[in-house]
């Protein structure tokens, strides 16, 4: 089983805590918190249940984006991760997909990993771009949509793991290292911090990366360095929940019923 | 003693029936609805107890108690398992829990003299469903109805929804038995009145299992009326509004059998149908004809002369039906357990205070905003709001009412959401000179302020404690700080 795992996190802004004002039609950005993005959360809970599972594995979490994320990743360290790397510098603003994967693929250069795992897909931009072009740039094997990692019966070296894909699932082997980007639908769920840990003093186990230490030509990074530009964003389509009314009869109140069972409620 | 040796001298004393060491029950018996989550989700920090035992008769409550009692056990008595603050929870290695389940005679129903004698582990309801055919009723009337049991109602000094005219149940004890731990069985007997001395009653009444064991308990029966019931509800513009006209009514000398606001959350939980985003007032009249209709008169003229802050009446008939759905059976209960394994949720939980009826708005406000503020989770609440629904002449009660999204581990629960948020209601309470608990009990996660709450009259409950249980057998933690238990609290 892989020993050094690097996990791959993003913070974003929780689009789905969007509320739409219907009336003005806008969106009501205000109030929106940052949360770590779902499908690295999932990344993130495989590389620690295997850490639990393998006491002398280690999980670094590598990010990029300003010192603002900082309490984020605390509360990340105090869920069990041992050690958090944030590229943080103000030249990297505004690098597109690409220059991102290089200033990533950069730091990884320089450190040992059996194992990369990150999500597949980010809320925000929702490329899918980065780890692919991160893996290519490390000349690692990679794959998406991962649902599921085998944690018993890998040989050493190789770990088996399923992927789905319109419907199908299909199992694969794949040689370490790698980097394997799972889905916001995997069943691995986030530990959460435990009472004790809340107030844990984790700023010593948090290294923070500049360009400085990485050498990139300032030309290539940030807008300057970017080859892709956004030619329009638009926010997520919204539309008003339909208002379902019932009668007191049989057909309502199974109506009813189906809309709590579906929901979990009953 | 160690457990094995416990369990072979309880094999002596009773049927082999009559104790429990199934481990399932044992895990049940560990905890109460205090930490319904935890328990749910099989993570419980405490120690389950050493055994269930299930007394046939006083007799039998008499020996365990002494056998506890020279031997240094725990005893924590149970009848019902409805506890919501603790008061089940064990938190000693070596426990007996004593469960009144087989004292389940009604011993005798008097209409002459307006009372009925039951065993402590009677359910309320058989009770009442006694009562009915015969046009009579107890008055009580908690939610817990189906499922509570007279042992658990006394001792924690229980209340009713119709308690703003028959009364909580130490209004309705009239006399009782009960067993201390050196095995002295005291019989209260049943008169109307009396002045001799001290009302001794009020010893047992509310002491949680921490001072005896009640064996038995009469208590008084009412004429019932039903078809003279009135029920009145309106929106008002604020749960201010609501206190104004509940404190109206109540100084006026009237004693509607229910009498509530809520506030705009909490409605909005209650009275999806009807709410319509306000606070709710509702009220409902019973008795004699006479008695209801004056009292339905006194309702109109106190909503009469708050009328500035009344927005709408609403239909009675959804008031009558609501009260009909008010209570929740075993049937909820063991949902909500599920509900708690399956989907990490639970029906939230609530902290009851009293105050008189200028500070109780105070209160309110005060909890409101500080938890808004303080209380470091407020983004998961879901839920935070309260309603009155007890009242006396001169004040009422708070019910806080708050539910969140759990984002912790089971086992921290209590400790980043429930107990934070009950801190902030008990400190307001206390602040303002009210009490940090109205009905459900101090059990043992508010025994931090049991001091507080009594002032230089702790006295008097800790001789008492040290009278009636010299040697600290009877629920340990309850009531009473102890140190030993800090750590299943903080």
């Amino acid at each position: 089983m892989p020993k050094q795992i690097i996990c791959l996190v993003k913070f974003v802004p929780n689009v789905d805590g969007y509320q739409y004002d219907y009336e003005r039609n806008v969106l009501i950005r205000e109030n929106v918190r940052m949360i770590i993005n779902p499908d690295d959360a999932c990344a993130l809970s495989l590389a620690l249940q295997l850490q639990k599972n393998e006491p002398d594995t280690q999980v670094e979490i590598v990010s990029m984006g300003p010192l603002s994320v900082l309490p984020l990743v605390r509360d990340l360290l105090r869920r069990g991760v041992k050690r958090a790397t944030l590229l943080s510098d103000k030249r990297f603003v505004g690098s597109d997909t690409y220059v991102t994967s290089r200033i990533i693929a950069r730091y990884l250069s320089t450190i040992s990993y059996d194992l990369i795992v990150s999500g597949s897909h980010s809320m925000d931009g929702d490329t899918a771009h980065v780890p692919a072009q991160i893996a290519e740039l490390l000349q690692l094997e990679q794959m998406s949509n991962v649902k599921r990692v085998e944690t018993e019966n890998n040989a050493e070296g190789y770990l088996f793991f399923e992927v789905e894909s319109e419907g199908d699932r299909s199992r694969y082997r794949i040689e370490l290292p790698a980097l394997l980007s799972l889905s916001r639908d995997s069943p691995y769920k986030l530990p959460f911090v435990r009472y004790t840990d809340l107030k844990l003093e984790v700023d010593d186990r948090i290294t923070i990366i500049t360009n400085d230490q990485l050498g990139i030509p300032n030309e290539e990074l940030g807008l300057k360095g970017s080859l892709t530009k956004v030619v329009e964003t638009y926010p997520k389509t919204l539309e008003e929940k339909q208002r379902i009314v019932v009668t007191n009869d049989d057909q309502g109140i199974e109506t009813v019923y189906q809309f709590l069972k579906e929901r979990g409620f009953v | 003693m160690k457990a094995q040796q416990i369990l072979e001298q309880l094999k002596g004393m009773l049927a082999a029936n009559q104790i429990n060491i199934d481990p399932d029950a044992l895990y049940d018996a560990a905890a109460d609805r205090y930490k319904k989550y935890a328990k749910a989700k099989k993570v419980l920090d405490v120690p389950p107890p050493t055994a269930i035992v299930y007394p046939n008769s006083v007799e039998e409550v008499k020996s365990l108690l002494q056998f506890c009692n020279q031997n240094g056990i725990n005893v924590i008595p149970r009848s019902g398992k409805t506890a919501t603050e603790g008061g089940l929870e064990n938190w000693k290695t070596e426990t007996l829990v004593i469960d009144g389940k087989n004292l389940n005679k009604i011993i005798n129903i008097d209409t002459y003299n307006m009372q009925a004698t039951v065993q402590a582990g009677v359910p309320l309801q058989a009770l009442e469903d006694q009562l009915r055919p015969l046009g009579y009723t107890t008055g009580h009337s908690p939610q817990s109805k189906p499922v509570a049991q007279f042992g658990g109602l006394v001792a924690t000094r229980s209340i009713g929804q119709f308690s703003t005219l028959y009364g909580g149940i130490e209004d309705m004890v009239v006399g009782l038995e009960c067993v201390f731990p050196d095995g002295h069985i005291a019989r209260i007997k049943n008169v109307p009145r009396r002045a001799g001395g001290p009302d001794i009653r009020h010893i047992v009444i509310g002491n949680e299992g921490t001072l005896c064991y009640i064996t038995e308990v009469t208590v008084k029966i009412f004429k019932v009326f039903p078809e003279n019931n009135r029920f009145y509800g309106y929106l008002v513009r604020d749960i201010d509004t609501g206190i104004k006209v509940l404190r109206e009514v109540m100084v006026n000398g009237y004693r509607p059998s229910v009498a509530r606001t809520y506030s705009e959350e909490d409605a909005r939980q209650h009275f999806y149908h009807f709410h319509k985003g306000k606070c709710v007032l509702l009220f409902m009249a019973e008795g004699q004809k006479d008695i209801a209709e004056a009292t339905g008169r006194a309702i109109e003229a106190a909503v009469e002369k708050h009328k500035e802050g009344i927005l709408e009446q609403v239909d009675s008939q959804l008031i009558s039906d609501w009260f009909d759905h008010l209570n929740w059976s075993q049937q909820d209960i063991d949902d909500e357990f599920q509900g708690m394994i399956d989907n990490d949720k639970h029906d939230g939980y609530t902290t009851e205070i009293s105050a008189d009826w200028e500070n109780i708005p105070k209160i309110y406000h005060s909890v409101i905003n500080r938890i808004r503020a303080e209380f470091p989770r407020a983004e998961d609440l879901t839920m935070l709001g309260g309603h009155s629904s007890h009242s006396y002449i001169n004040g009422t009660n708070m019910y806080f009412v708050y539910n969140y999204n759990i984002n912790c581990a089971p086992e921290d629960e209590m400790r980043i959401y429930h107990h934070p948020l009950q801190k902030i209601i008990v400190e307001e309470a206390l602040k303002f000179g009210g009490s940090m608990c109205h009905h459900h009990g101090i059990g043992k996660f508010r025994n931090e302020w049991t001091t507080q709450e009594h002032g230089s009259a702790h006295y008097m409950l800790e001789k008492l404690k040290q009278a009636f249980d010299p040697n600290d057998i009877m629920n340990f933690g309850t009531i009473f700080f102890k140190e030993e238990g800090a750590k299943f609290q903080k």
